[in-house]
């Protein structure tokens, strides 16, 4: 694990911390005073309807929004303040994010020279997850399950403390799917801090520690899976909570 | 910000299509001159110089549209997320955006003017013409990397590769065309564009009074870069203030 601030192969735990974070957009309000943690060790789902504010507090939390108020940060500071940043915080927000005509070895080589790393993280990225064969098509050319799995690849490249996968499911077929929740597992088990906006509750079950639920711009609950289901199905919980309130 | 602005050249060097841009941009400068000078384009008061300057406007059309359609293709190809989640500090990336473009920019306008100077003088006829004042050439290296800039810029303020690509357009070539409706201001305005800062400074074809800058080449070449460095500048700011 790469750490900026302490010598090399040891380890920073980071946690993700948003306190009553609030976004108003052209009068409207899309975060309303979001606070929530995500810790080291466990993965965090962060769910709730299309449109409740997931991917505007996964974007806050990362710097590319602005919050009207409140404050999100990584590891006790702003993202943007990391000197390394890829080594803090790998993040998949989405599958599209590499230039269509790049290679995905291009793509992960733009954001190794980005943050210093060597050309060899490159090529264990592309190993890790399963598209090295592959690595020389133009992204254009990829399926979106391979696109994904490179989204995936330019986020853990660094070895981050911390991964934020915004419906990292998408496009996965079942093998891609079980892949990624033992990626998941792992990662948390190793100290990392995962959080994981999806909406497919039965990997929720599977692999998720905490449970973190927005609906309306608003956290309607926080806490641990367990507590959170308390014997019945995620689903079941879930819906009750969102859609009959 | 050097990490970043390798990142940026890198981002250049692995999509053939920007950086074969480049290399049509920088092409673009020569082709025309030796067109011109090929087809008896250069006139008898012109120098090899000013020959090789005649391409001008081409080259400064097709760098500035490859920086405003680069940086625009960030935001229209969704690239930018992971632009700023691997160099959060806008700041950093902007500044590493601009050196790269700006490196790419005076390199290829370097190439561009020697080659330029090199055909023309290869094409035209040995003691007609006389070789001018090479070092004028300078003035096409700091208008190209102006308007590349100003490229850049509003590219990242439109996110629009076509209304970026437009922009530039005109910012190069509306000043001449409608200088008539711009009264006293005519000169100054016309006298700071790119293109006619370049005929100020190689000295060719003769610019009507009305369009030569007050104060000389120089002042109008200072001038052409300060109002790029206004641009830049709200670049900067449209970045670091505008959510991603």
């Amino acid at each position: 694990m790469h750490s900026e601030d302490t010598a090399a192969g040891e380890r920073t735990a980071a946690s993700i911390v948003v306190e009553d974070a609030s976004k108003v957009i052209d009068g409207v309000t899309v975060l309303d005073s979001v606070s929530f943690v995500a810790l080291p060790g466990r993965v965090t789902a962060f769910v709730g309807p299309n449109g409740a504010g997931k991917t505007t507090t996964l974007r806050a939390i990362l710097g590319i929004d602005r919050l009207t108020s409140g404050r999100a940060t990584i590891g006790g500071r702003p993202f943007a303040e990391h000197r390394r940043p890829v080594q803090v915080a790998g993040a998949s927000l989405t599958a599209d994010g590499a230039h269509p005509r790049r290679s995905a070895r291009g793509h992960l080589r733009v954001v190794a020279a980005s943050n210093g790393l060597p050309d060899t993280a490159v090529d264990a990225a592309l190993d890790l997850v399963g598209i090295a064969e592959i690595a020389d098509l133009p992204v254009g050319q990829m399926s979106l399950g391979m696109r994904q799995r490179l989204a995936l690849g330019s986020a853990l490249i660094g070895d981050p403390a911390v991964l934020i996968l915004d419906e990292p499911h998408n496009g996965l077929d079942a093998g891609a799917i079980r892949w990624l929740r033992v990626v998941l597992r792992q990662l948390a088990d190793g100290g990392r801090t995962v959080l994981v906006s999806t909406h497919l509750m039965t990997e929720i079950e599977a692999v998720c520690d905490d449970v973190v639920v927005i609906d309306q711009g608003r956290v309607v609950m926080a806490g641990s899976l367990g507590h959170f289901i308390g014997g019945a199905s995620m689903e079941e919980r879930y819906l009750d909570m969102v859609e009959r309130g | 910000m050097r990490l970043a602005w390798r990142a940026e050249l890198l981002k250049i060097a692995t999509v053939r299509g920007q950086w074969l841009g480049a290399a049509i941009a920088t092409l673009a400068l020569p082709a025309i001159s030796l067109l011109v000078a090929a087809t008896g384009g250069v006139g008898a008061g012109d120098t090899v110089t000013s020959g090789a300057a005649t391409g001008s406007v081409a080259g400064l059309l097709a760098f500035g549209v490859w920086a405003a359609t680069l940086a625009a293709g960030e935001y229209a190809q969704q690239t930018m997320i992971v632009s700023l989640t691997t160099v959060p500090r806008r700041s950093v990336l902007y500044g590493a955006k601009l050196a790269a473009i700006g490196c790419v920019a005076v390199v290829g306008a370097l190439v561009s003017v020697v080659t330029a100077w090199l055909v023309v003088w290869a094409v035209l006829p040995s003691g007609v013409h006389h070789l001018g004042d090479p070092a004028a050439l300078v003035s096409v290296v700091f208008a190209i990397s102006a308007v590349s800039v100003l490229g850049m810029a509003v590219g990242l303020m439109t996110r629009s590769p076509s209304a970026s690509a437009s922009i530039v357009v005109v910012a190069v070539l509306l000043p001449k065309a409608a200088g008539g409706l711009l009264g006293g201001l005519q000169r100054w305005v016309v006298g700071a564009s790119p293109g006619t800062v370049v005929t100020q400074a190689v000295g060719g074809a003769q610019l009507p009074h009305n369009q030569m800058f007050p104060g000389g080449a120089a002042a109008a070449t200072v001038t052409m870069l300060l109002v790029a460095t206004v641009v830049a500048v709200g670049g900067a700011v449209t970045l670091v203030r505008r959510d991603g």
